[in-house]
């Protein structure tokens, strides 16, 4: 089976000289599609410029990371926008959405920057916010939601573009320990019904425990990768 | 293009009242620099109009006629025949409001107690009413009742000089043709009430009763022309010229450089007063996009990370700028339209007269609608201010998507 995200070599040095910072030294790492991996570690250890370099957010150093088989260091910026507006989605630590649009809006603003047209975003956001347990809530600003159901928003927002791959950053960090399971619940409910891939960078114990993969990393190396 | 614009266009209207202070604050300072501008263009314009309707109305028109050499030496020997021929069939033609002649030498009034210097003006007083506002300045006693007439009418001031008045004799002297001295008699009956110069300068008499003192036949010195309020003058006089090109034909422009260049020099006014304003307002819209770029910075690093390309984030900004500036740009013009509709039955200036008569201003201004200037100021603004706020756009549109999320968390 081909791979979803292929990394080789890939190193990023943060500074020079004296100041250099060593985030990921030499990584290789292969995600499979179906995979349900978390990417663990203490701070520093990586994961965040990890899931950045994978996500296409950031340029390694030294290496190839390669999504879908698209090498990203061939890629312009333009293009690497693209690869992320189709084959990424992301959900991050501090929800981030945007505060003046709807549940429902934000979920369809990456269908938006795609090109699909008003009726079907509209049809494709309500099956995302259904499919995170957020039916009867698509008009309600970010404002009006708890912590737990903003996540939910986000991670909708990350699947309503069927990627091939979900990245979240410490997706269970601002969320009290009941929110934090249901969204895990939810991830793997998804992972395991519909196949989608997620690498998850996480402190949270329940979160690693509900993984399939654990890549652990330490001084930016990854020091075990066990399937479960 | 169209869906694009359909999808954000809301969303930057949201966006601006994510911080109503700001916005308020950005809509106070493009509506009144506007405003500012509207009201200047209007007022200028008014007073400008004002001005130019006193002093052509006085005794300039909108033009006038001579026999080359008047205007460096306005004398007896500078005379000209009564129009005919091609300049009549010009002067006669619809694109002129009215027109006279006039009989003018320089000459000296004299009363029992003194002598002063005066130009003499014979007139058509039926004709002049209706291109004149001296007659419509007689204060005491009656204007000319016609071309015969050999009375005199006065300014007041000079009046008080020679110590006469309403009923009493002066005697006016000038030169006849052959250089020897003119002189009679005229009894004062009427005195007019203009600016101090015009009141000290002049003598009106009736054009024959004035040639039969000069002992002239039919010769004037000079037409005055009056054009209605749009006459386009340099078209008209320059067809004057052309049927009469042995006369020197010169619009009011070339008469009253003073008001000329005034004329030219307040619209010149009102563009530097636009470049003041809108200096100020780019300062004001700068700062308050670029303080809108940075406290939005983690969400600018949010719409690239999901994929955005920096020219759509570039384009957000943009149309949230755009809407911004044009929105004050409504309401300056709006305001700017509700001052003037406020003042358009006129303003009255008449308590500064004796300053107004110093620069030839009316006592009235009635500002105008300028419309074409609400478009051209209000679109010069709006597209000023988009470009000067393209630079916290680009800001934006130039961020990396890693550094602004972390940045700003």
């Amino acid at each position: 089976m081909d791979n979803i995200v292929s990394c080789q070599g890939v190193s990023k040095v943060f500074g020079t000289g004296e100041l250099a910072v060593h985030a990921l030294r030499r990584v290789d790492l292969e995600i499979m599609p179906g995979d349900f991996a978390t990417l663990a570690g203490p701070s520093g250890s990586g994961k965040t410029t990890l899931l950045n370099m994978i996500g296409a957010l950031d340029k390694p150093t030294d290496g190839r990371i390669s999504i879908q088989g698209q090498t990203l260091s061939d890629l312009s910026k333009a293009q690497l926008s693209e690869l992320r507006l189709n084959r990424v989605g992301f959900v991050f630590q501090a929800f981030n959405l945007i505060p003046v649009l709807s549940a429902s809006e934000n979920v369809e603003f990456v269908l938006e920057l795609q090109g699909c047209d008003a009726g079907e975003r509209r049809d494709r956001a309500r099956v995302a916010l259904k499919e995170v347990g957020l039916e009867g809530m698509e008009d309600r600003r970010p404002s009006a939601l708890s912590g737990g159901q903003q996540q939910r928003v986000a991670v909708a927002r990350a699947l309503v573009s069927r990627p091939g791959i979900v990245l979240a950053d410490e997706p269970t960090a601002n969320l009290d320990s009941k929110s934090a399971m249901e969204l895990v619940d939810l991830m793997a409910r998804l992972n395991g019904d519909l196949g989608i891939t997620f690498v998850i960078g996480t402190h949270d114990p329940n979160v690693m425990k509900r993984s399939k993969r654990h890549i652990e990393m330490i001084d930016g190396k990854i020091k075990n990768d066990k399937i479960s | 293009m169209k869906d694009i614009l359909r999808h954000f266009l809301p969303l930057a209207w949201r966006n601006l009242w994510r911080n109503p202070r700001r916005t308020v604050i950005t809509l106070i300072v493009v509506s009144v620099g506007l405003w500012s501008v509207l009201i200047f263009n209007s007022f200028m314009g008014a007073w400008s109009q004002a001005s130019k309707d006193t002093s052509l109305k006085l005794l300039i028109g909108s033009g006038q006629i001579h026999a080359v050499g008047f205007m460096d030496d306005p004398s007896i020997d500078a005379l000209m025949t009564p129009p005919a021929g091609a300049l009549k069939a010009a002067l006669d033609a619809p694109e002129v409001r009215f027109w006279t002649s006039r009989l003018v030498v320089p000459g000296v009034v004299q009363s029992e107690y003194k002598t002063l210097p005066v130009s003499i003006l014979g007139v058509d007083p039926e004709a002049e009413r209706e291109i004149s506002s001296i007659p419509g300045k007689v204060v005491e006693g009656r204007y000319l009742s016609g071309v015969a007439d050999d009375g005199v009418v006065l300014g007041l001031h000079l009046a008080e000089r020679l110590k006469t008045g309403l009923g009493r004799r002066v005697i006016l002297m000038s030169q006849y043709v052959d250089g020897t001295l003119a002189e009679r008699s005229f009894d004062v009956v009427g005195l007019f009430d203009a600016d101090q110069q015009t009141e000290d300068f002049y003598a009106f008499t009736g054009r024959a009763a004035g040639a039969t003192f000069l002992g002239l036949e039919d010769q004037i010195s000079q037409v005055v022309i009056s054009l209605p309020d749009e006459g386009d003058v340099e078209a008209t006089f320059a067809t004057f010229a052309q049927a009469a090109p042995e006369l020197d034909v010169r619009t009011w422009k070339e008469l009253n450089l003073f008001l000329a260049t005034s004329d030219s020099f307040m619209k010149g006014f009102i563009y530097i007063w636009l470049g003041v304003v809108f200096s100020l307002m780019a300062i004001g819209i700068v700062n308050t996009q670029l303080m809108a770029v940075f406290e939005r910075t983690h969400e600018f690093g949010l719409l690239l990370a999901l994929g955005m390309k920096p020219r759509l984030v570039l384009l957000m900004v943009s149309l949230e700028s755009a809407m911004l500036i044009g929105t004050g740009v409504l309401v300056g013009a709006l305001i700017a339209a509700g001052t003037i509709w406020v003042f358009y039955d006129g303003i009255d200036l008449s308590v500064f007269a004796q300053a107004l008569e110093m620069f030839q201003g009316g006592q009235m201004l009635f500002p105008k609608y300028d419309v074409p200037s609400f478009f051209i100021f209000g679109l010069i603004i709006w597209v000023l201010g988009i470009i000067v706020a393209l630079w916290p756009a680009r800001r934006a549109a130039r961020l990396s998507p890693v550094e602004a999320m972390r940045r700003a968390t």
